[in-house]
């Protein structure tokens, strides 16, 4: 069955559509962060144009982090001072990433700009998650009583000027560090239309400190406000949201999502860590071969200006 | 602040869009459309256009619609030119879509990756281009020289650089930007046949793609006569999205902060909901 996506301009078919969002939902609900970075990518190479992909697909992150957000929030897993800190970086950087998208599609860089930003960032942090997984795995073989380290270790970066005291994560450090972190996920998320999980995440624990149990909420918490800023930038000065082609992926999420947790649930963590950086790797290589490869044809079209 | 905005918006959004929406729902049935994205519109009720003139051949053209609508279920369509003619004399279909400013961009291999290096605009390049004809095209423009019927090839050496270039990448970008059109069958690369039947009857497809831009088409019939153009008949054809797809488009354009806070709270609910209802099977 295909359906007339009015902002794409074209018809797609649905069942393909729901399933990539499908896709994405299930990674969600497997991994906890949102499947924006393999769905985006994919809707290019089913034909998509790259603008209306991703503005589109961060009105699906939209909806999923409101999901996740639900839950986490019940839970009481949101670290509400962290999470304004880390929105007040990420709207500024959304904003200026609407801005620096505007201006890349104007100069026919785009498309280069999302693959080439796809391929660093998939492919970092792909290994990073292979990498530590497969040492976990090993160590813990080893060695399965471990003890338990400091609770996060101090650098240079726990030495900057104005701090704060996060009660909830149990920090006590400077604020440009989350609003910085912040900022760089809003550019991200503006110009790959993801939410950033992937990279907030992990960044978080490892550069942060903070406790795993208010990461997933507060990293939630920070993606819809960005996610939402971006759809609305977006749709206000690029007219690239395509709300029938979100509104498919959403309704595929929205079922995969749950499939995913039940699936995390049954999965230990490394093994599920490993997976995800399998597939994160995957699609980074798919990317950076679409780059290598000499084009069926070398020219395309930029955009159609109708003249008065 | 920013957030603000988003809220009050949404908020103005949540009451203003579900009703129009499921107004636009009812998509009118074809052939007496009435589409808000048209420029004007040829009425269907009027006989179609004949050059009148003491002493001029008959040439009475009509299409089996009045328009091209673009609604949720557009994959493309056919559309059927079918008239009259006062024999002897062969016919020429040319459909030509809207006039743009197009940019076409070249790839090139830089430090191993593909990317685009090269750009060049043109002015005047039509949406949209074919030609059907009752017999080969070739033999027809050859004796119809200095006429007004040009060839994709001869119609395209028209077009003009926004700035000027030099003669050999200019050829290189025109035959880029016919290299794209013909992938999107914009511009199809097969002459079509206009039928003939009784010796004054005739009929000929015309194939319109799914990513169709929008504007009013220009379908132009000539009858020929040993290499004159002895006829003309020119109709408008809109092509534009109509029913709820165009609705969407519009708002898009014209309204595009409500468009956006509508998708930010069409994604609010759903995921809200998606996410009660799905945790509790």
């Amino acid at each position: 069955m295909e359906i007339y996506l009015p902002i794409a301009e074209q018809s797609m078919n649905v069942f393909v559509l729901f399933a990539l969002g499908a896709a994405a939902g299930l990674l969600a609900g497997m991994f906890g962060v949102g499947g924006g970075f393999l769905a985006t990518p994919l809707l290019i190479f089913v034909g998509i144009p790259p603008a209306v992909a991703v503005a589109s697909q961060a009105n699906q992150v939209v909806a999923n982090s409101v999901s996740s957000l639900q839950v986490q929030w019940r839970r009481g897993n949101v670290d509400l001072r962290m999470g304004l800190v880390l929105l007040l970086g990420g709207m500024i950087g959304s904003s200026a990433g609407v801005t620096l998208f505007t201006w890349l599609k104007a100069i026919g860089q785009i498309d280069f700009v999302i693959a080439v930003l796809y391929v660093i960032l998939l492919s970092s942090i792909g290994s990073l998650m292979l990498f530590e997984s497969v040492r976990t795995w090993f160590k813990r073989r080893r060695n399965p009583t471990a003890p338990r380290g400091k609770l996060h270790t101090h650098y240079l970066v726990h030495r900057l000027p104005w701090k704060m005291r996060f009660y909830k994560s149990k920090l006590y450090i400077s604020a440009f560090l989350p609003i910085t972190l912040g900022f760089l996920i809003g550019i991200l998320s503006a110009i790959l239309g993801v939410g950033g999980g992937f990279v907030l995440v992990p960044a978080m624990i490892y550069l942060l400190g903070m406790p795993t149990t208010v990461v997933i909420g507060t990293s939630n918490f920070q993606i819809l406000f960005v996610a939402a800023n971006v759809v609305f930038l977006q749709a206000a000065t690029n007219g690239t949201v395509d709300v029938v082609l979100a509104l498919l992926l959403i309704l595929g999420g929205v079922v995969g999502a749950p499939i995913g947790s039940r699936i995390a649930a049954r999965l230990p963590g490394v093994v599920l860590r490993a997976l995800m950086g399998v597939l994160v790797l995957a699609v980074a290589t798919e990317l950076l071969f679409e780059l290598l490869r000499t084009p069926a044809s070398p020219y395309s079209l930029g955009p159609r200006e109708v003249l008065p | 602040m920013r957030r603000l905005i988003v809220l009050l918006l949404a908020l103005l959004a949540s009451n203003a869009v579900p009703g129009v929406a499921s107004a636009q729902r009812i998509e009118p049935p074809p052939g007496s459309l009435t589409g808000p994205t048209f420029g004007p519109a040829p009425d269907s009720s009027l006989p179609p256009s004949v050059p009148s003139g003491p002493g001029m051949p008959e040439l009475i053209v009509d299409l089996s619609q009045p328009r091209v609508s673009i609604t949720s279920a557009f994959q493309g369509e056919s559309l059927l030119l079918f008239g009259m003619f006062d024999p002897p004399g062969e016919i020429v279909v040319v459909v030509q879509g809207p006039p743009a400013r197009e940019t076409v961009l070249r790839k090139e291999r830089f430090l191993g990756l593909w990317l685009n290096t090269g750009r060049m605009r043109f002015d005047d390049v039509p949406a949209y281009y074919f030609i059907a004809a009752s017999a080969p095209l070739q033999r027809l423009l050859a004796r119809a020289s200095g006429s007004e019927i040009l060839s994709l090839e001869d119609r395209l050496a028209s077009i003009r650089p926004v700035r000027p270039r030099s003669p050999a990448r200019l050829a290189e970008f025109r035959q880029g930007l016919v290299e794209v059109k013909r992938r999107e069958d914009l511009y199809p690369a097969n002459f079509g046949h206009v039928t003939v039947q009784a010796g004054r009857l005739f009929r000929a497809e015309l194939p319109f793609p799914s990513r169709l831009p929008e504007g009013v088409y220009d379908v132009r019939t000539y009858l020929l006569r040993e290499g004159k153009i002895v006829a003309a008949v020119s109709r408008p054809l809109p092509v534009g999205k109509v029913g709820f797809s165009a609705q969407l488009a519009g708002w898009s354009v014209e309204e595009g902060p409500l468009y956006g806070a509508g998708a930010i709270v069409m994604a609010l609910v759903l995921g809200w909901l998606g996410g009660a209802v799905l945790r509790r099977l």
